[in-house]
């Protein structure tokens, strides 16, 4: 028995599921792009382009904490909540204190922060996590609008507006940031032992914790990432807006569980990767970019991502439970 | 053993004057900081002003009973609304529009139901898809604008009385007998803690429980119509904007007043003295010229508390 | 003839003496015969041309080890199994039971452990649930009607239980008699309990066996299953035992003796398994438990576990070997005691075990034990990353390497250890899990069945591991429902009953008779 098995891998060539998955988005990519490009000649100039793939990229830095917690089967519902709160504070420190360095380091604490009173929730307060973050969403909510009592802080310093605005070598600022952020977050999922457990707390935490595996630790960490990630989103959008105002993160929830959704991280935890959540950013903003340039209401834009998300967390379910029955 | 039911007995005792206690308390604290507070016109106002609340905490008992949530709610209210708005103002005729909003409302509350009981997708998910679907439809419909001209008729509804009693006051003691009615004396309300207590039970004792979970998403959805129903007939206008959040306000009031989000425990009147108690929060705290910013932290504060002890609770147990 | 120490219960409901009721007149059809009743599952048959009469207002007693095709049987009764081979006679008429709504036409009621009950419903409600009167007004449901049904049935088994409690908060015992309650309404001819006095007090059980004489006169058959001497005699209208899914024989309870049933439980052809040679010396403590208690229900827990043995840890099911397990590992809060690993007093979970290395190798391996979506690989080096990658960087290749050597070491089979380690077979995946824990250079083992679904090829290897680890110094306490494995594999072993150590067996006193005898209630 052992012997045949030995030769016959030698012929097949098993490709892991996170593989097959990413390539099956890539086509969804490719088709997209010919389906644009075939409706609009707008779609398939430089600029038009590079505003994609950089308005991919701030999704994928909110996406991209988001992604860690739900790879541990959680969910932070905060998280769009958490990118207005922190952009609020840091515009108006940067404002005040002409130093956006401060004003960074105050947006990603302040992220950080709102992740480690969801991790508590969730661990402490033994608090399911879609109700803690949606208690946490609507108290920074709240703090945000109070915060800036209805004005609106704008005009950055130029050199912090570069971090949105900028371009080198003709490419957007922020897709530079997204691709070391890319690889920053792959390494620490794929080469950490933090990430190992990350995906093994997903795939059974009760497994996990008998393995040894602090799981109540790693949850805390993976909400306080979320959180800070969602800070450091904060500054790129502040510096890309270039003004903040209360109601900054509001629409941003939907769009960013969208994206990990869409990039194949399964809601119930244990598969995904970054990699994937970039992909999905990717297409829900080409799918809304179509959308803008067949000059369709931007109205209609949260009823398609609310369709995009039902839609994707329903196939992800089938294509899992097909596996699940083998 | 006698005494563990005697222990279970003052632990529920805890909880009942736990919201009773709380709404006592922030009566005592804005009546004695604000002079206009424990006036009877102001009284009134909350009591009215809580009706539309009362009419969707009161559904969002049974989902969340069904270990369930429901965070559409508040965007469906707002369509509700603006379909009625749009079809009042294009037909003239009321009747039409109050049928088209609570067919709207149904329709919304039916699609959560199928997605949620027949696709198995998490009702957080799904309702947080929904919730971009009919927010997006209010967009669509009203282009960002608020919808003005309504039939001065719809006016009375949210101000008019009945025998002396606010019309909205009625509305609400209406639904909330209904609610009471079927929990307790229907068999979809004895389901309702069975799908969150034991699903498995209720499946081996032949019952339908897809159904049943649907039909209580159902509910909601009609509720949320009427509810639209109320509010659009206090602006005498609708805006696409307008209930948004009120979801939040409604799952607060389910959590203080002790509905547990797990096992399907649940209680219908204290959703009743959890919505008051919003209001009362609310309304305090508007005499106190505290923006909404500020009301909305103290609500979320409010249901921290509420969730921490009932986290000590189960650490005791 | 009953044991001769006196018991309230004996005084109270002698129903012993009541002989087998048969129907009036004539020879009468049994309520329930089984007829060569058997049930195949890969690799294991379950159920093995059993048969035996089920009579009306009979108890009918049914014995057997763990494992003997107790819980296969009752399945197949309520429908839950559908039968592989053989017959069922209502009355001396065939039927088929295909599923759980056939079994409830013919009046078969199952009381299994967990209650399918509504927690926060009334008593009355679960009754009927699903079954409501309707009420006068249409839509409406008739709650009086509810609750005096409800009322009626209880009174009918002599209970007082307040109707309108909520279930959650009732005792075990209040929750099983509203089970049974709920069987009766739907007309239960036949009702099937599983251990019901094992979490019962003196009191609750002398209420049950009151209840259980009342239905008996009603003309209701009861199969009941224990492990209890002094139940079975004083109870028993006729004893089955079930061996190995054999029917071994039914008797009339005068026709037999404890010792007579144990024997019967017990005797078995030769096992394949070797009996392990006497130990040489063993080494230093490795495990040292005092005192240990905790809220999932056990006391006073005393024992130890030296580097080089293999001490087992037997007892019925629910006698709390895995609650011991769990508590020693960290898994579940204690209320008192000490653990002590290698002399280092421990305090803390999981996680603190596993770096004192420390091995937990868990009853469900696919709930508890592994990752299932995982892989192989990622599995083997799950608990061991700290150890192998102290920089916390994360290198593939020393893991499939480190995973490799494992896979090969212990001869699992797969393709590669990137194959998810859904796919293997139970003997595998049991070895991808004691990988894990040598791949973290555990030092001390918990084995909690280890064998359990186990085909007997992959047995045979799983002991082989075991000696080889404790010949290397390890030591390994082992938790196993198969008594022939206790007796053939450990050095000595602690039997539990009731959530204390009943009792220690040396070596020379190691024989499943004098385990079956310690581990159950006998008075």
């Amino acid at each position: 028995m052992s012997q045949a098995e030995a030769v016959a891998p030698k012929f097949k060539i098993t490709l892991s599921r996170d593989v097959i998955d990413v390539a099956y988005r890539l086509l969804a990519v490719a088709l997209i792009c010919i389906v644009l490009s075939l409706v609009s000649d707008a779609f398939l100039t430089t600029n038009n382009l590079l505003n994609v793939l950089r308005q991919a990229s701030l999704v994928f830095f909110m996406a991209s904490g988001l992604t860690l917690v739900i790879l541990t089967g959680k969910i932070d519902l905060s998280i769009g909540a958490t990118v207005g709160l922190s952009a609020c504070v840091a515009a108006t420190i940067i404002k005040s204190t002409g130093s956006p360095w401060i004003g960074g380091l105050a947006a990603i604490c302040i992220g950080a922060l709102v992740g480690l009173g969801n991790g508590l929730m969730v661990t402490k307060l033994r608090i399911p996590s879609f109700i803690a973050t949606y208690g946490m969403l609507w108290v920074a909510q709240g703090a945000t609008y109070y915060y800036m009592s209805g004005q609106s802080v704008y005009g950055f310093p130029p050199g912090f507006r570069a971090l949105g605005s900028g371009y080198l070598l003709g490419i957007p600022i922020p897709i530079y940031l997204m691709v070391v952020f890319m690889l920053l977050g792959n390494f620490f999922t794929k080469r950490t032992t933090y990430g190992q457990q990350i995906y093994a707390i997903g795939a059974n935490s009760v497994a996990g914790r008998l393995s040894g595996i602090p799981v109540n630790s790693r949850l805390n960490l993976v909400f306080i990432l979320s959180g800070a990630m969602a800070g450091l989103a904060s500054l790129i959008y502040l510096a890309r807006l270039n003004s903040a105002e209360g109601d900054i993160g509001e629409t941003l929830t939907l769009p960013t569980i969208a994206a990990v959704v869409i990039g194949g991280t399964s809601l119930f935890g244990g598969v995904g990767s970054l990699f994937g959540t970039f992909i999905g950013g990717l297409i829900l903003t080409l799918i809304l970019n179509g959308m803008n340039l067949l000059s369709l209401n931007a109205n209609w834009q949260p009823l398609v991502t609310g369709l995009i998300v039902l839609l994707a967390v329903w196939l992800d379910m089938k294509t899992r439970s097909k596996t699940d029955s083998n | 053993m006698s005494e563990r039911v005697l222990a279970q007995g003052f632990s529920a005792l805890g909880r009942i004057p736990g919201v009773a206690f709380v709404l006592v308390a922030l009566f005592a604290i804005f009546a004695s900081m604000s002079p206009g507070f424990s006036t009877a016109p102001n009284l009134s106002n909350i009591l009215v002003q809580s009706a539309i609340l009362l009419l969707l905490a009161l559904p969002m008992t049974f989902i969340i009973m069904t270990e369930g949530l429901d965070l559409s709610i508040g965007a469906v209210l707002t369509l509700a609304s603006v379909v009625l708005a749009s079809v009042a103002v294009s037909t003239g005729s009321l009747p039409l529009a109050f049928v088209a909003a609570l067919a709207i409302g149904l329709a919304f509350g039916l699609l959560n139901g199928w997605i949620i009981a027949w696709l198995d997708i998490p009702p957080f998910v799904a309702t947080l898809g929904t919730l971009g679907i009919a927010q997006g439809l209010c967009l669509v419909l009203t282009d960002g604008q608020s919808i003005v001209g309504m039939p001065p008729a719809l006016h009375y509804i949210y101000s008019g009385y009945l025998l002396g009693i606010p019309f909205p006051l009625v509305i609400a003691a209406v639904a909330y007998v209904a609610m009471h009615g079927i929990l307790y004396h229907t068999r979809l309300g004895t389901y309702v803690p069975a799908l969150g207590g034991n699903r498995e039970a209720l499946r081996h004792a032949g019952v339908n429980d897809r159904l049943v979970l649907a039909v209580i998403y159902g509910i909601g959805g009609l509720m949320a119509g009427v509810a639209g129903l109320l509010l659009t007939s206090r602006m005498s206008a609708a805006h696409p904007t307008a209930a948004i959040g009120m979801e939040f306000d409604a799952i607060a009031a389910v959590a203080v007043g002790g509905t547990q989000f797990e096992r399907g425990e649940g209680w219908l009147f204290g959703t009743l003295l959890g919505v008051i108690t919003i209001g009362v929060l609310r309304n305090g705290l508007n005499l106190l010229e505290m923006p909404s910013s500020v009301q909305v932290v103290c609500v979320g504060l409010l249901v921290i508390v509420a969730l921490f002890l009932d986290g000590m609770r189960k650490v005791q147990e | 003839m009953p044991p001769g120490n006196v018991h309230s219960i004996a005084r109270m409901t002698n129903l012993a003496t009541i002989a087998p009721v048969e129907s009036d007149g004539g020879p009468a059809a049994p309520l329930l015969e089984l007829r060569g009743i058997s049930k195949t599952f890969p690799g294991v048959r379950a159920l093995d041309n059993v048969s035996f009469p089920i009579w009306a207002g009979e108890i009918h007693m049914l014995c057997g080890e763990n494992g003997a095709g107790k819980s296969s049987l009752m399945k197949v009764l309520c429908g839950a199994y559908v039968a592989d081979e053989g017959e069922l006679f209502n009355h001396g008429e065939k039927i088929e039971i295909k599923s759980t709504l056939d079994a409830r036409k013919f009046g078969i009621a199952v009381i299994f452990q967990e209650f399918s009950l509504v927690p926060y419903l009334s008593v009355a409600q679960n009754i009927y649930l699903g079954r409501e009167f309707q009420g006068k007004i249409p839509g409406t449901i008739d709650r009086q009607k509810i609750r005096s049904e409800a009322r009626r049935v209880l009174a009918m088994i002599g209970s007082d239980i307040d109707i309108d409690a909520q279930v959650h908060s009732l005792g075990v015992a209040q929750q099983q008699i509203v089970e049974i309650a709920k069987a009766l309404s739907q007309n239960a001819r036949i009702l099937v309990m599983d251990e019901p006095t094992s979490a019962l007090s003196d009191t609750e059980t002398e209420h049950l066996f009151g209840m259980m004489r009342r239905l008996k006169a009603n003309g209701v058959a009861i199969v009941y299953i224990s492990h209890r001497m002094a139940e079975v005699f004083l109870l028993g209208d006729r004893i089955t035992i079930l061996r190995d899914g054999k029917m071994v024989a039914t008797v009339l309870p005068h026709e037999t003796s404890p010792g007579d049933l144990v024997q019967k439980m017990v005797g078995r052809k030769v096992d394949a398994i070797h009996r392990r040679g006497a130990n040489m010396k063993a080494g230093e403590v490795a495990l040292d438990v005092r005192g240990l208690s905790a809220p999932s229900g056990i006391a006073d827990i005393n024992l130890q576990v030296r580097a080089g043995e293999i001490v087992g840890l037997c007892g019925l099911v629910g006698s709390g070997r895995t609650e011991v397990a769990r508590a020693i590992f960290g898994a579940d809060r204690i209320t008192g005691g000490d653990v002590t690993f290698f002399g280092k007093k421990f305090t803390g979970g999981p996680d603190k075990a596993t770096q004192m290395g420390v091995a937990l190798i868990p009853e469900s391996r696919k709930a508890q034990g592994l990752a299932l979506i995982r892989s192989v690989g990622d599995n083997i080096v799950l608990a061991a990353l700290d150890k192998l990658f102290p920089s916390r960087v994360f290198h593939p290749s020393k893991a499939r390497h480190t995973a490799e050597t494992m896979i090969k070491k212990l001869r699992i089979s797969t393709p590669s250890p990137r194959r998810t380690v859904q796919v293997l077979s139970g003997g595998n995946q049991q070895k991808v899990v004691i990988g894990k824990w040598l791949t973290a250079d555990a030092r001390l083992f918990i084995f909690d069945e280890p064998t359990r679904g186990i085909d007997v090829g992959a047995k045979a290897e799983i002991f082989a591991l075991m000696y080889d680890l404790v010949e290397n110094g390890a030591a390994v306490l082992m938790i196993s429902s198969e008594l022939s494995e206790i007796v053939n594999v450990c050095d000595r072993a602690y039997v539990m009953r009731e959530g204390r150590v009943a009792g220690e067996l040396p070596r020379d006193r190691l024989t499943e008779e004098n385990i079956l005898q310690l581990g159950m209630h006998h008075e």
